[in-house]
């Protein structure tokens, strides 16, 4: 109780450290002896433990706020350059060179809010960008604010100063796809090859084309077109390095991956863009028809493992010894 | 040497009358509660007879207790790291409710309130669980005095290693011998139940050695109730949470005896400490089947050697406990006259719960229409008793007749020279000859005879201090806990967490 050792264990343990003494372990508080030393607590304990628990609450909400306060920079990395540079030329998105020219702060804040209520409220410009990005959305970037777009634009329009900004974006080869990068790209698509840092393989949410027996996930959008819809190798390649959807975001963010892997993950989806998209509904069946086939082995299997379960010693004794069954 | 002291028990078997009294003061304190209806902490059975719950030593079904394979140190027979998880829902080895009985009670109700009829209104016996009608088909002693021999009795598995001939005179009519066994939880030193739990709920005072389970703390695992060979721990399927005999020790705190001893018509309970060495319980329950009596016997200390008291000083047993181990009457039985034995210490619990093996009535000589009961004199020799040594060794020897020999061969001297002593229709030169035979003196015999036959309530129960107000200070301040016990909400023990 009186620890200086300032750690939540220390904060919020309830009673006084066990003394050493080794029989400690052996005699445990009985019944009577464990209900009254909690219930009998004393008022100026109680008070103590909630002085205790408001420092703590204090402390934890002081340090997830200053989780928030990552700067301005970084944010862009990590949420923007899936999509756009600046100077660096059209991704996905356009390039924000000068983009506070070409439309007001006013306007640009409101978008940055909420990009999708935007382009679905008809504002003609914004229909035009969406549709210059192949109807690719611009998703919501996580945890943004006026405050936050009002520094973004900052930045952006400090960046666009410069001659090469740092985020002019990455440099993708152009060498032509082999053979073996496509057949890297699906590895690692299928998840039979681990990604290096550890990241989720595409197929738990994604489906594709070509994928066997259960099919991909269902919760991210097909990626047989996904090629074609991000437009070609440099955007799809930038939007691999920091996958910006609120999905991928927190699962890629400390799990990024290499640029060699996402040259084979592009060499893959670049072979499968001609096909049509893979039919979800077949897997369905074959997924229900499988955890059915499953639940009734289950069933089997517990039922044989615990055949026992009605075993009665007494009724087995007396039926043995009399040759008469219960009625 | 790490000393510790040990609220211990012997029955006299010889005594038991099989009055059940204790098992009724037991229920009444205990466990006549709901969801508790069918637990019998102490119970008495007939021996031969199968027992509550039906065949509790038959460890081929139920797998209690510890196993030995090998040369490996002894493992939990019924539970294990790698059994949990398959068993989890369902523990193959669990006695079932029929396996105990389905407690019932009678609708005497019926009695007052049925319709006028022609016949007379019965009260119907109702499951005390359901509370429908049932057919009553096994209570806790269904095989007392030899009920249903033919089916209980003759499968009793202490039988094993007796010939069909021995088999066959247990339940021959001129020949039928029957004794009781009252048991209670043997508060181990090695204590499967302890060891099996999960929770970690089960727990051995350190300072008396009562096994408890920690209400607020089981989790309904059940694992004890599997592990226990006795098979004297039990699921409350009210509560959700397991309980056994607690050796009454809100009485043994406040200097009396507990329900059970206190109550025994027969008086053939005794209670007292003994000082052990817990350093060696591990060496001692991985002993060979042959070894494990004696092994036992050498972990428990001499509280009257100097060496001993000093040590059992510096290890913090208080002076009241020492002596009172001096007073002792489990270590007279046990350890200067071993006269009371384990029972089934090839379980390797180590039971702390003594029996001080029956004497029989002579086998009869069946002549035609007449019986002769007479041999050898007044009294039989003890291999010419009903019950074979065989079934006694099976029982308290773990199958060796050694040390139960010995203990049957006392008590025959000791009534020997009683009889030479009070009657005289003996000379004192046979009663000597049967002293020397049985490794006893005459203050011995003595002393053997009083504490047997002139024992006090004084003499029976020693019970030793149990400063509780010592014992409260590792938990919290004594001064408050004076204060404040009995203040806040006790909650009784309830399903969850
Ligand atoms: S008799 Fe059973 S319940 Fe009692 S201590 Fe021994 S193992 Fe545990
Ligand atoms: S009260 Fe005593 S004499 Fe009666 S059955 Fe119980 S142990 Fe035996």
């Amino acid at each position: 109780m009186r620890t200086k050792r300032f750690t939540p264990r220390a904060i919020f343990s309830l009673r006084k450290p066990k003394s050493p003494t080794p029989l400690c372990m052996v005699v445990l508080p009985g019944r009577v002896g464990l209900a009254s030393s909690v219930a009998a607590a004393t008022p100026v304990k109680f008070g103590l433990r909630l002085v205790r628990v408001c420092v703590c609450a204090v402390l934890w909400v002081a340090t997830a706020a200053s989780s928030l306060g990552q700067d301005t920079p970084d944010y862009f990395r990590q949420n923007c350059m899936s999509c756009h540079t600046i100077g660096g030329g059209r991704l996905t998105g356009p390039d924000l060179k000068d983009v506070t020219k070409r439309k007001d702060r006013e306007w640009l804040t409101k978008f940055l809010l909420n990009p999708r209520g935007v382009i679905d409220s008809g504002d003609p410009y914004a229909k035009k960008l969406f549709e210059e990005a192949r109807n690719v959305p611009m998703p919501t970037p996580p945890g943004i604010t006026a405050d936050r777009a009002a520094k973004l634009l900052d930045l952006i329009e400090a960046e666009s100063k410069l001659e090469t900004s740092q985020f002019k974006g990455a440099q993708v080869s152009t060498e032509p796809f082999t053979d073996q990068d496509r057949a890297k790209g699906r590895a690692i698509y299928l998840g039979t090859q681990r990604l290096g840092a550890g990241g989720t393989a595409c197929i738990s949410c994604h489906s594709m084309c070509d994928v066997p027996a259960l099919g991909g996930g269902l919760l991210g959008p097909d990626l047989t077109n996904v090629y074609e819809r991000l437009k070609g190798r440099a955007p799809l390649s930038a939007w691999l390095v920091a996958p910006g959807t609120e999905t991928m975001q927190p699962i890629f963010k400390n799990h990024p991956l290499s640029s060699e892997e996402i040259n084979s993950l592009v060499a893959y989806f670049e072979s499968t863009t001609a096909q049509p998209p893979a039919d979800s509904s077949g897997g369905q069946v074959t997924f229900l028809l499988s955890g059915l086939a499953g639940a009734v082995f289950g069933v089997f299997f517990l039922d044989s493992l615990w055949r026992r379960r009605f075993y009665s010693v007494r009724r087995t004794l007396v039926e043995a010894n009399t040759g008469r069954g219960r009625s | 040497m790490n000393i510790r002291s040990q609220v211990s028990m012997v029955f006299h078997l010889d005594k038991c009358i099989g009055c059940h009294t204790c098992s009724i003061a037991c229920k009444n304190v205990w466990t006549d509660r709901k969801g508790a209806e069918y637990m019998w902490w102490n119970n008495v059975e007939t021996k031969p007879g199968t027992g509550y719950p039906t065949k509790w030593e038959d460890q081929d079904q139920y797998h209690g207790g510890w196993e030995k394979k090998g040369d490996r140190p002894i493992n939990i027979r019924s539970t294990g790291k790698a059994r949990v998880v398959p068993n989890i829902f369902h523990n193959p080895y669990m006695p079932s409710m029929d396996d105990y009985y389905e407690p019932w009670t009678y609708d005497y109700q019926n009695l007052f309130n049925a319709k006028e009829g022609a016949d007379q209104p019965i009260a119907k016996p109702i499951s005390m669980i359901t509370g429908e009608d049932i057919k009553v088909e096994a209570g806790p002693n269904w095989d007392d005095d030899l009920g249903g021999s033919p089916i209980y009795a003759a499968n009793d598995p202490n039988l094993e290693g007796l010939t069909e001939e021995q088999r066959l005179q247990l339940s021959s009519v001129e020949r039928l011998v029957f004794f009781y066994l009252p048991r209670i939880c043997n508060h181990c030193l090695n204590p499967c139940c302890v060891a099996s739990c999960p929770s970690g709920a089960l727990y051995k005072r350190g300072e008396d050695g009562i096994v408890l389970i920690d209400q607020k703390r089981c989790r309904a695992w059940r694992s004890c109730v599997a592990a226990c060979p006795y098979k004297k721990t039990y699921f409350n399927w009210f509560t959700g949470k397991s309980e056994k005999c607690i050796l009454c020790y809100p009485r043994l705190e406040t200097g009396q005896a507990p329900a059970c001893f206190h109550s025994c018509v027969g008086r053939i309970r005794y209670l007292g400490v003994l000082l052990y060495d817990a350093d060696r319980i591990e060496e001692v329950a991985n002993l060979p089947d042959d070894q494990l009596v004696e092994g036992q016997r050498s972990l428990i200390l001499n509280p009257f050697d100097p060496e001993i008291i000093r040590k059992a000083q510096s290890a913090g047993i208080p002076d009241g406990v020492i002596e009172s181990a001096q007073r002792s009457p489990v270590y007279k039985f046990v350890m200067e006259w071993k006269l009371a034995l384990p029972p089934h210490i090839e379980y390797r619990t180590l039971p702390m719960l003594f029996y001080v093996p029956p004497m029989s009535p002579v086998m009869a000589d069946v002549n035609g229409d007449l019986a002769n009961h007479a041999m050898d004199g007044l009294f039989h020799s003890i291999d010419a008793a009903r019950v074979p040594m065989q079934y006694l060794a099976n029982l308290l020897g773990a199958g060796n007749e050694g040390a139960v020999r010995y203990a049957l061969g006392k008590q025959l001297a000791v009534r020997w020279h009683r009889r030479a002593e009070t009657v005289g229709d003996i000379d004192r030169a046979t009663a000597d000859r049967y002293l020397r035979e049985a490794n006893c003196t005459i203050e011995e015999a003595d002393e053997i005879y009083r504490l047997t036959s002139l024992c006090t309530f004084e003499d029976r129960f020693v019970i030793p201090p149990m400063y509780r107000e010592q014992a409260i200070e590792m938990i919290r301040e004594p001064h408050e806990q004076k204060a404040e016990t009995g203040f806040g909400f006790v909650g009784g023990p309830r399903r969850g967490l």
